[in-house]
C-alpha cells in the first residue's frame, strides 16, 4: 500500500437525468452555433464593432480558463512546493483544468470571424507577431490544453491497466510508467504556460488604455490577473472537492483544504494590497466617487477580502458548509474582477479625465443566444467531467462511504490495489 | 504549511515587483514617422459636409450604399461598407464638420495586437506580399491571416477597424488609403496611394501628401489666420503620431469632434514594454522552466524512493 489513497472510476449508470440535461442544455447552444456559422456573429449575438468581444472572449476564455487554473496552483503546491499530501485532489483539479482550457479553446472557434485562418497558426511560427499578447495567449493556450490532457493521461491509463481486456490492460500497464517518468518535465511546462498566458490575459487589456477606466487600467493588470487565476483555482478546487462528497461521498480532507484556503487567503489579501496601492501611488484616488464605477470597485475588493477573512477564521476552516461559501466567493471575486476588466468598466469611446464614460452609439448587453453558448459551453463541461470520471480514476473516494447519493449506483472499484 | 505559504507569497511579491520594476527599466522605443510615410489633412473649417468623399469613397472601394428599406440612406457611422464618413458636431452656436477613417498611426495598436500580422504597415507583413513598398506607412489589411479576433477594434482608440457582423465569411473592413488606386508609373506620392477622397473634395478640406508635408502646411494655415483654428495639429503627436492630421476650428475642441485625448506616447509602446520586460527576451521561461522541472524531478525522486521503502 503507497502512502497516496488510490482514486476510482465512480462507475453508475452514465446517462442519468443530470447528463441529459446537461446534454441537451449543450444541444440548443450547438443549434445556436451552428447558425452563427452560417449567418455570421451578428445573427446570434449583441456583438457590435463597438463591443466586439461580447461575453465570449471574457466569460468563455477568461473566467472559464481562471476557473480551470485550480490545476494549475494544485499542480504549485503539490510538486513544486513538494506538499504531497495535495496529490488526492490533483486529479479532479486537472481534469477540471484540462474541460476548462478545452471549452476556452473551443469557445474561440466559435468566436473568430475568420476560423479556417485559426487553423494556420500553430504552424506558421514566421508569421507570429511576437509583439501580439493574444498570439502569446493562443500559442500558450493551445500548447496548455494539449499539456493538461497529458496530465490526464495517467488516470485513463491507470483505468486500461485495471480493463478487463488483456490488450488494453498490457497497454496501461506499459505505459503508465514510461509517462510517469516524463511526468516531471510535463509538470513543469504545466507551470509555466499558465503563469505565461493568465499574465497576458491581463496584458491584452494594456493597449486598451484609453477604453478601460483608469481604477482597472495599469502596467500590474498581467500580476493581479495572475494572481487572480490562482486565488480563483484554488476556489474552484474547494467547491469541487465538497461537491464531489455530496455527489460520490468522494475523499473530503477538511484540514487539507482549510489549509490551501489559507494560501488562498494570503493570495487574496495580496491582490487587495497591490490593486489599492497601485491606485493610490497612480493618483488615482481621485476617480472613487459616488458612482457606478466606484460601487463596482469595491464590490470587487469586498468579494475579494470577505472569502480571505473567511479563509482566516477558525470556524471557517473547520467547517464544510463555510467554507465551502468561501470558496465559492473566491471564484466570484476573481470572475468579476475579469469580467469588470474586459466588460463593465469598458467604453469603445473610452473615459474623459475625471472619469466619466463618453457617450458613444454603442450599447451592449448580450443576447440570448449568446448566453445560451456560453452556457452549453459549461453544461458540456460538466457533462464531460462527469463522464470522464465515472469510466476512469480520477477521483478519490472513501472506502467507509460506499453509497453514492446521485445516481443511485454503487461504486466500482476500478482497482482493486 | 507555513513554508510553503510564506514561500508562495514571496514568489507572488517577487514577481508583482519585477513586472512594475521591468516594465520601467526595458521599455520598448518609440517608433518615429518613416520619412516617406504619407497620410491625408482634413481642415474642419473647410468642409461643407457635401459627402461626396463618402460616395466616392464607396465607388472606388466596390462598398455597397447603406439601404434601410430600399431607399438610399447615409450611414450613421463607419461601418462593414463605410470606410469614410463625414460627422456634424452640433453644440447651440458651435458646429464643426469632422471626416472619419483610418488614421494610419505611425506606431498602430491594431499592429501591434495583430496575431499573425494581417494588419500591418505596407512593406512589413509577416508573410511575403508581392508589390508591397515600405515607408509609405499605410495600413493595409491582409485576409489570408486574418483570424477575425477582432483584438484590432478593442486596440484601435479611434475604433476604426470594422466588421462584418452578418457575413459567415466576413472581412475586416478599414481604409488603406487607396492603395489599390495607385500609379505605378509615378514616383511621386501618387505612386503610393491616391485617396478617392481627396481627389472628390471640392473644396480640397481633405488633402492627400507626404505626411511632413502636410504637417508643415498645417502649420502654416494655423500661423497664417489664428483666429481661425484651434492652435493645434491633432496627429502631431498624439498616440505616437498619425499620418492623417487634423485642423480644427477655433471655439472647437478635438474631443468635440470625437477624436480621442490621447498621450504623446502609443498604446502599443506602453503595451508592448509592460508585456515584454518580464521575458527578457525569452530568457525567463526558459531559466523558470529548466529550475522547475528540476525542483519537479528531484521531489518526484525523493518521494519514489520513500514509496519504494514503504512497498518494501
Amino acid at each position: 500500500m503507497s502512502a497516496h489513497p488510490h482514486p476510482r472510476a465512480i462507475g453508475g449508470r452514465m446517462f442519468d437525468p443530470l447528463m441529459k440535461t446537461l446534454l441537451a442544455i449543450f444541444g440548443v447552444s450547438a443549434l445556436f452555433m451552428a447558425y452563427r456559422f452560417t449567418a455570421g456573429i451578428g445573427a446570434v449575438s449583441n456583438m457590435t464593432d463597438g463591443f466586439t468581444w461580447g461575453i465570449w472572449e471574457p466569460i468563455n476564455v477568461v473566467v472559464f480558463t481562471g476557473i480551470g487554473a485550480g490545476a494549475f496552483g494544485v499542480g504549485l503546491l503539490c510538486y513544486l512546493l513538494n506538499e504531497g499530501r495535495y496529490h488526492p485532489i490533483v486529479r479532479p483539479a486537472v481534469l477540471v483544468g484540462a474541460i476548462c482550457y478545452t471549452l476556452g479553446a473551443s469557445s474561440i472557434v466559435v468566436a473568430l470571424g475568420r476560423y479556417w485562418n485559426a487553423l494556420l497558426l500553430p504552424v506558421v511560427p514566421h508569421w507570429w507577431n511576437l509583439a501580439s499578447a493574444l498570439l502569446e495567449v493562443a500559442i500558450c493556450v493551445m500548447a496548455y490544453v494539449a499539456v493538461l490532457w497529458v496530465e490526464v493521461l495517467p488516470s485513463v491509463l491507470d483505468g486500461a491497466a485495471a480493463s478487463s481486456s488483456p490488450r488494453w490492460s498490457a497497454f496501461g500497464r506499459s505505459w503508465g510508467p514510461r509517462l510517469a517518468r516524463a511526468m516531471p518535465f510535463i509538470i513543469a511546462l504545466a507551470i509555466l504556460l499558465p503563469t505565461m498566458h493568465q499574465s497576458s490575459l491581463g496584458g491584452l487589456m494594456l493597449i486598451a488604455g484609453p477604453k478601460v477606466h483608469p481604477l482597472w487600467h495599469t502596467a500590474l493588470l498581467p500580476a493581479l490577473f495572475l494572481i487572480s487565476c490562482l486565488s480563483m483555482g484554488y476556489g474552484a478546487v474547494v467547491v469541487l472537492v465538497t461537491l464531489l462528497r455530496y455527489a460520490w461521498s468522494a475523499r473530503h480532507d477538511q484540514k487539507l483544504l482549510a489549509g490551501m484556503s489559507k494560501v488562498n487567503a494570503g493570495l487574496l489579501i495580496f491582490y487587495v494590497a497591490l490593486r489599492l496601492a497601485d491606485v493610490a501611488w497612480h493618483g488615482k484616488l481621485r476617480y472613487l466617487g459616488w458612482n457606478f464605477v466606484t460601487f463596482v470597485f469595491f464590490l470587487e475588493l469586498a468579494l475579494f477580502l470577505a472569502p480571505a477573512f473567511m479563509f482566516l477564521s477558525p470556524g471557517v476552516q473547520r467547517n464544510r458548509g463555510k467554507l465551502f461559501g468561501a470558496a465559492l466567493l473566491s471564484v466570484l471575486a476573481g470572475a468579476l474582477y475579469r469580467a469588470d476588466t474586459y466588460m463593465t468598466v469598458y467604453r469603445p469611446a473610452g473615459w474623459s479625465s475625471t472619469g466619466e464614460a463618453i457617450p458613444s452609439a454603442w450599447q451592449y448587453f448580450p443576447s440570448l443566444g449568446e448566453t445560451v453558448v456560453t452556457v452549453g459551453m459549461a453544461a458540456l463541461g460538466v457533462a464531460i467531467f462527469l463522464f470522464v470520471s465515472r469510466k476512469f480514476p480520477v477521483v478519490v473516494v472513501d472506502a467507509t462511504r460506499e453509497r453514492s447519493t446521485l445516481g443511485g449506483g454503487r461504486i466500482r472499484a476500478a482497482q482493486s490495489r | 504549511m507555513s513554508i510553503s505559504r510564506r514561500d508562495l507569497l514571496k514568489g507572488a511579491v517577487v514577481a508583482g515587483a519585477a513586472t512594475a520594476v521591468a516594465g520601467a527599466a526595458e521599455a520598448r522605443e518609440a517608433v518615429e514617422p518613416s520619412p516617406d510615410a504619407v497620410g491625408m489633412l482634413y481642415d474642419s473649417t473647410l468642409c461643407i459636409g457635401c459627402r461626396a468623399c463618402v460616395t466616392r469613397c464607396k465607388e472606388v472601394n466596390g462598398l455597397p450604399h447603406d439601404r434601410g428599406d430600399g431607399e438610399y440612406q447615409q450611414p450613421v457611422d463607419l461601418n462593414g461598407s463605410t470606410k469614410n464618413i463625414i460627422k456634424e458636431f452640433k453644440d447651440g452656436e458651435k458646429r464643426a464638420l469632422m471626416k472619419q477613417q483610418c488614421m494610419h498611426c505611425v506606431d498602430p495598436s491594431c499592429v501591434s495586437v495583430c496575431m499573425m500580422g494581417a494588419l500591418h504597415k505596407e512593406g512589413y507583413a509577416k508573410r511575403h506580399l508581392e508589390g508591397e513598398r515600405k515607408g509609405s506607412g499605410i495600413v493595409l489589411w491582409d485576409k489570408y491571416a486574418c483570424t477575425g479576433c477582432r483584438y484590432c477594434q478593442i486596440a484601435c482608440p479611434f475604433n476604426v477597424p470594422k466588421f462584418e457582423w452578418a457575413s459567415a465569411f466576413p472581412s475586416i473592413v478599414k481604409c488603406e488609403l487607396c492603395r489599390h488606386r495607385r500609379d505605378e508609373r509615378r514616383s511621386d506620392v501618387y505612386g503610393l496611394a491616391n485617396p478617392g477622397c481627396c481627389e472628390a473634395c471640392p473644396r480640397q478640406a481633405v488633402v492627400y501628401g507626404e505626411r511632413a508635408a502636410l504637417l508643415s502646411e498645417a502649420r502654416r494655415r494655423i500661423a497664417a489666420e489664428p483666429e481661425r483654428y484651434q492652435a493645434h495639429v491633432y496627429g502631431e503627436k498624439e498616440g505616437g503620431g498619425t499620418q492623417v492630421l487634423y485642423l480644427a476650428p477655433a471655439g472647437v475642441t478635438f474631443a468635440n469632434l470625437g477624436l480621442p485625448d490621447l498621450p504623446d506616447g502609443s498604446s502599443a509602446q506602453f503595451s508592448e514594454s509592460v508585456s515584454h520586460a518580464p521575458y527578457l527576451h525569452g530568457v525567463t521561461p526558459i531559466a523558470l522552466y529548466a529550475a522547475m522541472a528540476g525542483a519537479i524531478w528531484w521531489n518526484h525522486r525523493k518521494d519514489a524512493d520513500r514509496h519504494g521503502k514503504e512497498d518494501e
